[in-house]
């Protein structure tokens, strides 16, 4: 044990610090792609409520396939498939196509949790609001949506620490974040076991907060919502 | 559009076989990383609800560990870190053995929400028939315990099978790393797009099956009750 402390001797304080900054980079690149997924999520939930067929099956094959693969394969597809076909239009940086693929991924999930959150309202609100005179529009946005914030906020944190853990993936396309970091310094100190467990501290530095606020969120929203 | 088809016929014999033999080690990977989970996950589950803080308390922070730090930081924490101290496995056992410690977390959290569902009263009523705990946990709550927690242990394979596409990265022959390798060696670049369709393809075919049972499972339950 001691002797394994020891070998942070060289490296400690300068290990600190980039791996601090790559954790900056980490929780920037986490935060983007949350809100694309989120914006991508939300349209998801709500094409199906238009009830245009062509519209609904386009939406059902997204979540079916996005929520079916691996996230690695999807940012494979954007960063290597695309351009070595030949679209070089679609030529992107290492760290936009990880925003995109961590994005279009987390949007199909996030499209289940808000349906579910939408769906798990009772349908005389929806009822009650359209018979006031809303619009369809209005009683979603004033009516059902803010309700439906309860149900969703504890599996969106939960979303929010699986796509913490996932931006690790992006290390494979060089994506400027932690794991990338940690490859580096494991290869130049030939330390890999300091590096990574380093690394690991970093990761759960960050998800920690995160857990909690799941626990918090689930006891908080669960108090008076009907179950079952 | 049609030439992208057309070149995916041409090449489908040298790439459907070898993508084939990837899936079939992708299979074999998630299913021993299943059962070191199960069981490992039993262990974690049963220490987490003792009455003792000795057994609740290490087992409450593998469970964090586990599951607040990425799967691939764990992965290479056991092949290249451990390989630096001494301990070497080869890829495949890396993998088993890091995904299934890590799903152990998951899985005990799954046991011990099933546990915890199935009513004190059970227990007690079990106790007061003359059961010892152990028997009462055998033959009272698990076999209860089980119907609440197929569907999330469905959920939790479904998220296995993508999970072991990170392990390319340690060089196991999976569908990821057979399919960089294809593009790779044999400068197949051009087709690079078909060959990640057919990898899609793959994991499909293994995930949406398992989505298929754990909704029916799912169904399944509220039957149960």
């Amino acid at each position: 044990m001691i002797d394994f402390l020891r070998g942070y001797e060289d490296y400690l304080g300068g290990w600190l610090w980039e791996m601090g900054i790559a954790s900056l980079a980490t929780l920037q690149l986490m935060f983007v792609s949350f809100w694309l997924a989120c914006a991508i999520g939300m349209v998801a939930a709500l094409i199906p409520m238009a009830r245009i067929k062509a519209l609904n099956l386009l939406v059902k094959l997204y979540i079916g396939f996005f929520r079916g693969v691996p996230v690695l394969v999807i940012l494979y597809w954007i960063y290597f498939a695309l351009p070595e076909m030949g679209y070089e239009v679609l030529v992107v940086s290492s760290y936009t196509a990880a925003i995109l693929g961590l994005g279009l991924h987390g949007g199909a999930f996030l499209a289940e949790i808000f349906r579910s959150g939408i769906e798990s309202l009772h349908k005389g609100q929806m009822e009650a609001a359209l018979s006031l005179g809303m619009t369809p529009a209005k009683a979603m946005a004033y009516i059902v949506l803010p309700q439906a914030i309860r149900v969703v906020l504890p599996p969106i944190a939960n979303f929010a620490v699986g796509l913490l853990k996932e931006t690790a993936l992006c290390s494979i396309i060089a994506a400027p974040e932690l794991m990338l970091r940690a490859k580096d310094l494991a290869s130049s100190s030939f330390l890999p076991m300091h590096a990574f467990v380093m690394a690991a501290v970093f990761y759960y530095i960050m998800s920690f907060p995160l857990m909690r606020a799941v626990e918090y969120l689930e006891v908080k929203m669960g108090k008076g919502l009907r179950t079952g | 559009m049609p030439e992208f088809w057309i070149k995916m016929w041409e090449w489908w014999p040298e790439i459907f076989p070898v993508l084939l033999r990837a899936t079939a080690m992708t299979v074999q990977v998630m299913i021993g990383a299943l059962i070191v989970a199960l069981i490992l996950g039993m262990a974690v589950a049963l220490m987490r609800i003792s009455k003792f803080k000795l057994l609740r308390y290490p087992a409450l922070f593998y469970t964090d560990v586990m599951r607040g730090t990425p799967a691939l930081v764990q992965i290479f924490i056991i092949y290249f870190g451990l390989s630096d101290l001494g301990i070497e496995f080869d890829p495949v056992s890396a993998a088993i053995i890091g995904l299934g410690m890590n799903g152990a977390a998951y899985v005990g959290e799954i046991y011990r929400a099933g546990i915890e569902a199935i009513h004190r009263g059970q227990v007690e009523a079990a106790l007061s028939l003359g059961m010892t705990p152990a028997r009462a946990m055998r033959y009272i709550i698990l076999p209860q315990a089980l119907r609440l927690m197929l569907p999330p242990l469905c959920n939790y394979a479904i998220l296995l099978v993508k999970d072991t596409a990170i392990i390319s990265t340690i060089a196991a022959p999976e569908i990821m790393f057979e399919a960089r390798r294809l593009v790779q060696a044999t400068f197949m670049y051009s087709i690079s797009g078909q060959i990640y369709l057919l990898c899609a393809g793959f994991y499909l075919a293994l995930t949406l099956p398992l989505s298929q049972v754990a909704k029916r499972l799912e169904k399944a339950k509220e039957r149960w009750r």
